[in-house]
């Protein structure tokens, strides 16, 4: 691996613990599975949403799954595009997307930052929320201008991609960006096994053992499907069919929190704004 | 004109966040409090200041700040005050959020005003260095994410990334918070090495002291499962289940001051206070009241006085924060 002149180095190879838990570790890991009682496969996890709470970025949002995936997401409105070529020919803005992973994010071993096996991972996922997001967001009303969303992944419990999509589409809202609809995500995954069902936002343990992953994302107001990310292995297209059908009404269920967070985030604007023009009123 | 006027037995600016629940970060995104408008109380000079910023802060106090924004600054400094209220040796509110990333090993969220830092901390083994066979490493990474602040770009991390990581490394090195001893294992054959890996989520200046003060509060809360050594095997095993706490053996503290037109020294500068600053020095204490290290890279000079005066501040500093973070160690549930 070519070293890294940027970050200060450490040992050449280091191993993260879990991998010498041997005999001691492997009972916990059951013992985790069962205590879980048998989810029910509809249920929704707690979800906690905050708009508008960094001061440097336009438009924040901040997401959190109660299983414990923590994303926060920064938006930036209309600013002028570094290439003005390349914008002019596709006839409207840009949206650029950017998806980190913390280092610390993840229940194993530390990813390491600037490897080149972390920038694939983070293009991948940062293309498949501009695809997400880009339905979206009336880029016909801001021509030759770039919008810029920047996620960061704090603690993957599961669902990761999904609760990113919520963030950035409510920290774009946030920004006064003019959008079509809020986008919510939702995420589902099939466990092995010749009769598992599909579960929705699945823990970080289901997700790990899981054999078929997808990541549906919806504009609820105009019920109309912005990205349908995944795949694994194969059954028939019923079951297929199922699990969107899942996915899409987890997404109606969790819109109206979002919704929520969005107008309680303008009303903490509004009285700010008004406290400040009384003080020097 | 005065630096720092007699040290102001400093208004206690420092709040705990006791999270709604220990694992969520929920309650640590609410706004930080404002300082609450001063009255004159035992001498201090409270209502002249407030009623200054008030005639400023109107529509023409705004455009100043925005075309002259140095003009609009001395004439605040002039009062001995700051735009948003402060005095100058007045630190901003100050919240501390331990233990919420459960993936990590250890980690604290602190808000210094608008200024918001992460750390988490990571444990893996590894072989010792051949030349150091009976220590293990601390690895300390500073990231400034685009998402703070527009002033950063995505990619490798840039000079002022790198410089902090420098100086959380250095502050590590000299005031010795973890004797590198206590995390070997085995001579020669395993050590423990901490990653620690500090995120900015919001910049609005003084990111030194909200680093330090991040690394300090997750180490404190870093657990170690015990690794034993299988005499027949030389295998080793690892105990997830029994989890020791670090020996943290000294508590370093950072306090930042930005040098106004080569004489004025404020305390936790903003982002603005610092474009416009001349200099800036930081310095680390630790408990004993003793000085680890300061940091001054370049910028305007400084006198011999002056730097007394901050080392005093410091001091006095270094007793808020650990305060702070021992009434939120010992809020925390245990695992």
């Amino acid at each position: 691996m070519p070293l890294d002149h940027r970050r200060l180095r450490g040992p050449e190879e280091s191993q993260p613990p879990e991998l010498w838990a041997a005999g001691t570790g492997g009972v916990p890991e059951k013992e985790e599975e069962e205590d879980a009682a048998p989810q029910d496969p509809c249920a929704l996890r707690p979800l906690f949403a905050r708009a508008g709470l960094l001061s440097q970025a336009e438009g924040s949002a901040y997401v959190e799954l109660g299983g414990g995936t923590k994303v926060l997401c920064a938006a930036w409105g209309p600013r002028e595009a570094a290439e003005p070529g390349a914008a002019a020919a596709v006839g409207g803005g840009r949206l650029l997307c950017e998806f980190y992973r913390a280092p610390f994010a993840g229940r194993g071993a530390r990813r390491r930052p600037g490897s080149a096996a972390e920038r694939d991972a983070e293009r991948e996922a940062a293309a498949a929320l501009r695809e997400a997001l880009e339905p979206a967001v009336r880029l016909a009303r801001y021509p030759r201008a770039r919008l810029a969303v920047s996620a960061l992944l704090l603690q993957d419990g599961g669902s990761a991609l999904a609760a990113a999509i919520s963030a950035a589409a409510l920290a774009l809202a946030d920004a006064g960006v003019e959008m079509y609809d809020l986008v919510v995500g939702c995420a589902l995954c099939r466990s092995p096994g010749p009769a598992a069902a599909w579960m929705l936002q699945p823990g970080e343990p289901e997700e790990r053992r899981a054999v078929a992953r997808l990541t549906v994302a919806l504009l609820p107001a105009l019920n109309q499907v912005s990205a349908v990310l995944g795949g694994g292995q194969g059954s028939p297209p019923d079951d297929w069919a199922q699990a969107l059908r899942l996915g899409l009404d987890g997404c109606h269920r969790l819109y109206p929190v979002l919704r929520q967070s969005l107008l309680r985030a303008s009303r903490r604007r509004d009285a700010a704004a008004a406290a400040a023009t009384t003080t020097t009123a | 004109m005065a630096a720092l006027d007699p040290p102001l037995a400093p208004r206690p600016t420092v709040a705990g966040v006791p999270a709604r629940s220990p694992r969520s970060l929920n309650g640590a995104f609410s706004p930080s409090p404002r300082p609450p408008p001063r009255r004159a109380v035992g001498g201090e000079r409270a209502p002249a200041r407030c009623r200054f910023r008030d005639g400023v802060a109107s529509r023409g106090g705004r455009r100043l700040r925005t075309v002259e924004p140095l003009e609009y600054y001395r004439r605040f400094l002039k009062e001995n005050c700051r735009p948003d209220g402060r005095e100058l040796g007045e630190f901003r509110a100050t919240t501390v959020n331990i233990g919420s990333i459960t993936t990590a090993d250890g980690s604290a969220l602190v808000k210094l005003g608008n200024t918001t830092v992460i750390c988490g901390v990571k444990a893996e083994l590894a072989a010792p260095a051949v030349d150091s066979a009976n220590k293990g490493y601390i690895v300390p990474n500073v990231e400034l994410p685009s998402l703070c602040s527009t002033r950063f770009r995505s990619g490798p991390p840039g000079e002022e990334a790198q410089a902090a990581s420098q100086f959380i490394a250095d502050v590590i090195e000299n005031s010795q918070i973890i004797a590198k001893e206590d995390l070997c294992v085995a001579n020669g054959k395993l050590a423990w090495v901490l990653y620690c890996d500090i995120i900015c989520l919001d910049y609005d200046g003084n990111i030194l002291d909200a680093s330090a003060f991040a690394l300090l509060a997750a180490l404190k809360n870093v657990q170690l499962p015990s690794v034993t050594i299988n005499e027949e095997t030389g295998l080793s095993e690892v105990n997830l289940k029994q989890k020791n706490p670090l020996i943290i053996r000294k508590h370093p503290v950072a306090t930042s001051f930005a040098i106004f037109d080569d004489t004025l020294l404020i305390v936790d500068p903003t982002a603005e206070e610092e474009d416009l600053a001349t200099g800036t020095v930081t310095i680390v204490t630790d408990e004993e009241g003793r000085l680890c290290s300061v940091h001054k890279p370049g910028g305007s000079p400084l006198t011999g006085a002056k730097l007394q005066d901050c080392i005093t501040r410091a001091v006095t500093r270094h007793k808020e924060v650990k305060k702070l973070i021992d009434k939120v160690i010992k809020s925390i549930k245990p695992k």
